[in-house]
């Protein structure tokens, strides 16, 4: 089988942790992300008939994405970048992590995560600014760790991603 | 006779003639390729355009040209030292000292880690009753302390790709409960990742040791890969030596399936039995101790209390005591 690295990143409190607590085998504590800055979780997905294995690093959030984060990020395949669809700061923090992981690491697949949509009536980041940003070529989905929303298909789409570059 | 003859010749020319007519473009081809088998000078120019695919298809399927090649460079390994042993003093030197000072790291760390233990048991309960079992016996000190400490037990290895900190291979003694190998192994590099940048300023400095009570974890490093050996009770510096032969076997013979690595671990598949042997290794060191005992927790604390014969020395010892006592009281009260 084979097994990919991806990481998981973001602003703090935009739901990354539990994006992942409920879709994937767990077996570290969250204080990890404390006192480590990452914590490993894993999940299989199975593309065109192929299980692949992700080792999803969840990266600490923290609104400065330091130098020694960017170790973590060393050797993945892909990463999800998470926004809180309810505070537009989030995504400009992403934007600019986003804009300093790829000039480490350019060729890299990632997907734009627009968490916690099931708040409805609280949301800031506003359909037009994401249709630019999808213009300039990224991908964005809409999910939502409490509803379950868009979740999966996530890891899937940038599983897909990831093994179409393998492939090509 | 003469227009007979004439005839003859002019037939000739004419089947030569027809012969360049038909045949003319594969004649000058059949003379060129001739030309190009028999001239070294060309021949060579056409060699030189594909010798290195050549040699790289060859080493992807088996050792036979490092095995041809290997007479040629001893030989040329040997002239160039002959010629100027400086220029290769000053090609190896960077790599040199990092070798020889790691050496003499681990010959002080396993000398300290000797000594250390001598002095440990020295003056301890266990010393003394060891230090009777020397005497009892006629074996020197040193090894009877070696004898009852040497209890210990490999039981996981990981080889791990240092830069996604995926695992490659994980091997596990029996009746040892497995996590998972592969958030294992990545939490492993994490650990690593995050010493390294919190109290490391050198990049060629890595974690090598974590002591859980009695749980140890020896981290051995090879360049793109690393063997982390997941170990009970107290292992001799030897067994060092044999994880790091391993890490460099395996570094050398799967070097290309490592830089290729896209997460298939199939390719290390057959570097199995060689982490299979280190497990079974740290068991026969145990038996040739004398110890037929199989590995756990448990045993490896019976191990411990278990003297032989020393306690009939106690109770000898004992009843002296007693004796000495006793005639003591005897002795004031007849006073």
């Amino acid at each position: 089988m084979i097994s990919k690295k991806i990481c998981l990143i973001g602003s703090f409190a935009v739901g990354k942790t539990s994006l992942v607590r409920r879709f994937v085998e767990n077996m570290f504590s969250d204080k990890y992300l404390t006192t480590l800055g990452v914590k490993i979780s894993k999940k299989i997905v199975s593309i065109q008939l192929e299980d692949v294995t992700l080792l999803i690093w969840d990266i600490g959030g923290e609104d400065l994405f330091p130098q020694t984060k960017l170790t973590y990020l060393r050797g993945m395949s892909g990463y999800l970048l998470v926004v809180d669809k309810t505070r537009i700061s989030t995504l400009e923090i992403v934007i600019d992590i986003r804009k300093k992981v790829r000039e480490t690491f350019p060729d890299v697949p990632y997907i734009l995560l627009e968490n916690k949509t099931d708040l409805t009536g609280q949301w800031d980041i506003e359909d037009s600014v994401i249709e630019k940003l999808q213009h300039e070529g990224w991908d964005i989905m809409k999910t939502s760790a409490k509803t379950g929303l868009g979740v999966e298909e996530a890891f899937n789409c940038l599983a897909a991603k990831m093994l179409r570059k393998t492939i090509t | 006779m003469e227009n007979i003859s004439a005839n003859k010749i002019s037939a000739k020319d004419e089947l030569a003639h027809l012969r360049t007519l038909m045949l003319a473009p594969e004649q000058s081809e059949i003379s060129e390729l001739k030309e190009r088998l028999n001239d070294p000078k060309i021949r060579a120019e056409e060699l030189s355009r594909i010798i290195a695919e050549a040699i790289v298809m060859r080493t992807a399927t088996d050792q036979k040209l490092a095995t041809a090649l290997l007479p040629t460079i001893e030989i040329v390994l040997r002239d160039v030292v002959k010629k100027d042993p400086k220029f290769l003093a000053e090609t190896m030197f960077p790599i040199i000292g990092l070798a020889i000072r790691k050496s003499i790291a681990e010959a002080l760390r396993s000398m300290v880690q000797s000594m250390n233990r001598t002095l440990e048991y020295a003056f301890s309960w266990h010393g003394i009753l060891w230090r009777i079992e020397s005497i009892r016996t006629g074996k020197p000190f040193a090894e009877i302390i070696l004898l009852h400490t040497l209890i210990y037990r490999v039981e996981q290895l990981f080889l791990i790709h240092k830069e996604t900190g995926l695992v490659l291979q994980h091997v596990a003694a029996d009746s040892i409960d497995i996590k998972d190998a592969d958030m294992v192994a990545a939490m492993l590099t994490a650990i690593q990742d995050f010493v390294n940048d919190s109290f490391s300023t050198k990049e060629d400095a890595s974690l090598q040791n974590l002591n859980l009570g009695e749980l140890t974890v020896w981290i051995e490093q090879g360049p793109r890969t690393l063997l982390a050996a997941v170990i009970r009770g107290i292992p001799p510096q030897e067994l060092r030596a044999i994880l790091q032969e391993i890490i460099e076997n395996i570094e050398f013979e799967y070097s290309s399936a490592i830089d290729n690595f896209e997460g298939s671990t199939a390719p290390f598949e057959a570097c199995k039995p060689d982490l299979l042997y280190c497990i079974s290794q740290a068991q026969q060191t145990d038996s040739s101790a004398n110890r037929a005992v199989k590995f756990s927790t448990k045993n490896v604390k019976q191990n411990t209390k278990k003297h032989d014969g020393s306690w009939v020395f106690i109770i000898i010892a004992g009843v002296l005591c007693l004796l000495i006592i006793i005639a003591g009281i005897i002795f004031s009260a007849l006073r």
